[in-house]
């Protein structure tokens, strides 16, 4: 029995999952981190591989994906997140049309055919609105812990106005509707509309279709999905795992090229070599920490 | 073996030899315009559509605003024009080409003597900004953009109000009448006919502001090369269709400049009839203008002058060549049918009503859908470009267009034509990266 790795190294977490020749998952492990932490990716990898029981070199085959694709040591290929959780999504979910994955920094919405390949996609363009850092800016200012955060917004009533698209000036709207003491529950709910408004504006440009599935760390908040499923008039369905299907998708590519008798091009090896940080200059109208695009990764070249 | 980005990473680009040459023709126009009140020239500032070969007949200097600020931001000495534009007043969200120009005004009007500033550089750059020779008078000859259409107003404003100025109106070409298409129909002729009119009167205008008569003679002449030159780079970009592609967009857009504003004589046809055979040349001898091309692209939107060095390579990298756009196939002289060197005209003025931002939806995608399969295109880019709506106002429509009709997918990356600091490396590589990826899935399938 081979196995492959896949792993997603994102914004704030990193994922890994190992599969079988079938593309069963075998293991999976996700760890919370700073941004594309290298720690944090190998925490990953080692607790996914001794979950499944084998050993690095036993692999068959690793393929990496998210903002530090190019970090990961040992893959042998990178591909984007849209391609990635297009992938493993439509295997978790067969038959799904649209994806929406809300990430830490980033969300997208990716059509796939029937087939599980991607038709269209669509990213947020410059700032964090609607991914989320959004849900932890809100988090932070009602001061109730993010895990606790969807139950809360399912509580609230009012529709209050949030309407910035910046999650920084976003924040300062909450403020202010704290200072007019008005219920914390609807504040959050209001938040939560919002979000799923700006979503629906993202999927708008690749077409509503359905079923849509929704992965990413934001699709475990129940009124994140309470919310999203109103505004786009459709059920909205979540993985078990909804973290780990950019790892996923990155695994089943591992082991459909090396089924293909094509083993992936060797595009990132001996990648442990690979993380000095430089930094690639300017960002001129960058939204101080709120800029989904602000990774600045050590840049690395493929050496064939 | 690895190694990092502080190395850089090997360029797949080859860009055409011949652009050098275009280069510095285009050096040697600026050094020229700079000296051009010590010889004793008139000197008019214009935005939009290329008025040079009447200026040209008229014996003027002429100064293009877009073109210098594009010439800044391409040498990336865009900065200290641009702080001068936000001192006076006009914020980053405005035009960064008229931004930048304004700005240059502004210094040209200072005449700073550089003593306060105390960045390394950044009285030299200021100097070079602030070279425009002051103008006699401005004409604007802006379509399908309001603000280019109130930029040399507003050049009037900080010039004191004092100087003369000429506005050419033009009608956006909506394309909604029954008889409406590309090049045809009621609405075009009418709109030709009402620029052309036009036309005269600022030639009348300009033999009050010169004293001189026009010479109508030059301006034919003026017309027979451009005209020449049109048709040769029509034939260069014909020939880029080749598989590989001889050249590509990022070589047209260092084409520019010549066929945009400098004179109309030999020396501008000798340089695209070396750009079409040096482009036939490479087809007769196999080589690409990208290593081993892999995918055909279109790019849609103004360029990012101060990436295209950048952009080149990035695209040739990932085996991307990028073909064709609406900036390059439909501007610049792009009809050359139209015009009549012995009564230019009226080919001159339906030029000025063919700007890429003056067309309804229905031309533009007419256009962009006939490029994409002229050009055997595999996915279209569109640059969003921060301050140019103009431009991106019709991108989504394109983008669900060439989807529905073609069957080719698009990506969107914000940057800006003058401004750098809207761009971010990440969303392109990403966005590119994802729809190569989507391109390769799908040949997989079908293969």
């Amino acid at each position: 029995m081979s196995h492959y790795l896949g792993v997603d190294l994102g914004s704030t977490t990193a994922k890994a999952v190992v599969v079988d020749d079938e593309g069963a998952i075998v293991s999976s492990a996700t760890i919370a981190m700073g941004a594309v932490s290298r720690a944090g990716m190998e925490a990953a990898v080692a607790r996914a591989l001794e979950r499944a029981g084998i050993e690095r070199d036993a692999l068959a085959g690793t393929v990496s994906t998210g903002y530090g694709r190019r970090l990961v040591p040992g893959a042998q290929k990178s591909f984007t997140e849209i391609t990635c959780h297009a992938r493993g999504t439509a295997a978790m979910v067969p038959g799904v049309r649209l994806v929406i994955d809300i990430g830490g920094q980033d969300s997208k919405a990716i059509t796939v055919d029937a087939d599980g390949l991607v038709d269209e996609f669509a990213m947020n363009d410059r700032c964090a609105s609607g991914t989320g850092r959004f849900y932890e800016v809100l988090a932070r200012a009602i001061e109730v812990d993010l895990s606790d955060l969807g139950e809360l917004a399912m509580r609230g009533t009012q529709d209050l106005e949030v309407s910035s698209m910046c999650a920084t000036f976003a924040e300062t709207e909450i403020v202010s509707l704290l200072a007019q003491d008005l219920p914390i529950a609807d504040i959050a709910a209001s938040v939560h509309r919002a979000i799923a408004a700006r979503t629906l504006a993202l999927v708008a440009q690749v077409g509503r279709h359905t079923p849509v599935v929704l992965t990413g760390g934001v699709a475990k908040n129940p009124a994140a999905v309470h919310f999203l499923s109103r505004a786009l008039g459709a059920e909205v369905q979540v993985p078990s795992e909804p973290q780990i299907t950019g790892a996923y998708g990155a695994a089943l590519i591992a082991r459909d090229a090396t089924r293909r008798g094509r083993a992936p091009v060797d595009d990132v090896a001996d990648a442990d070599h690979l993380f000095p940080r430089t930094d690639h200059g300017a960002h001129g109208h960058s939204c101080a920490g709120c800029d989904g695009t602000l990774v600045d990764l050590g840049r690395t070249i493929p050496v064939r | 073996m690895t190694i990092t980005t502080d190395e850089p990473r090997k360029d797949r680009s080859r860009r055409l030899d011949v652009t050098r040459a275009g280069g510095q023709l285009i050096t040697d126009y600026w050094e020229d315009l700079f000296t051009a009140r010590e010889q004793g020239k008139q000197i008019v500032w214009y935005n939009g559509g290329a008025l040079n070969p009447i200026f040209q007949a008229a014996g003027l200097a002429w100064c293009h605003g877009e073109a210098f600020s594009a010439r800044l931001a391409a040498q990336q000495l865009e900065g200290p024009a641009q702080l001068a534009g936000a001192e006076y007043g006009y914020q980053a969200e405005l035009c960064s080409y008229s931004r930048t120009h304004l700005g240059c005004s502004v210094l040209t009007m200072g005449a700073d003597d550089g003593t306060e500033s105390g960045i390394v550089g950044m009285h030299d750059q200021e100097v070079l900004a602030a070279k425009l020779p002051k103008p006699d008078f401005f004409v604007n000859n802006y379509a399908g953009c309001s603000t280019g259409q109130q930029w040399d107003g507003v050049s009037f404003r900080i010039f004191g109000k004092q100087l003369p100025i000429f506005n050419v109106s033009h009608p956006y070409l909506w394309g909604n009448k029954p008889d409406a298409g590309y090049l045809v129909g009621e609405e075009w002729e009418a709109a030709s006919t009402y620029v052309a009119e036009q036309l005269r009167e600022l030639i009348a205008w300009l033999e009050t502001q010169t004293g001189r008569p026009f010479d109508w003679d030059l301006l034919s002449e003026s017309m027979h090369y451009i005209k020449r030159a049109a048709e040769l780079r029509r034939e260069g970009l014909e020939l880029t269709k080749a598989r590989p592609a001889p050249a590509t967009f990022w070589d047209w857009i260092a084409s520019v400049a010549p066929i945009n504003f400098l004179p109309g004589d030999q020396q501008l046809v000798d340089y695209f009839q070396d750009v079409r055979d040096e482009i036939q040349g490479r087809i007769d001898q196999g080589i690409s203008a990208v290593e081993d091309e892999k995918y055909r692209l279109y790019f849609d939107g103004i360029m990012n002058w101060n990436k295209l060095g950048f952009l080149s390579r990035k695209f040739a990298e990932h085996g991307a060549a990028v073909l064709a756009g609406r900036y390059i196939q439909n501007a610049f002289w792009q009809e050359p049918q139209l015009i009549d060197p012995d009564d230019p005209i009226k080919g001159m003025a339906q030029h000025y009503l063919l700007c890429p931002t003056n067309h309804g939806a229905k031309t533009i995608d007419y256009l962009t859908l006939r490029d994409c399969e002229a050009y055997d295109i595999d996915g279209i880019v569109f640059h969003s470009t921060r301050t140019c709506r103009a431009f991106t106002g019709p991108q989504r429509l394109l983008a669900k267009s060439a989807q529905d009709k073609l069957g080719i997918p698009s990506i969107f990356f914000e940057g800006d034509v003058a401004d750098a600091s809207f761009y971010k490396e990440e969303i392109l590589e990403s966005r590119l990266v994802a729809m190569l990826e989507s391109i390769d899935m799908k040949r997989a399938r079908a293969s």
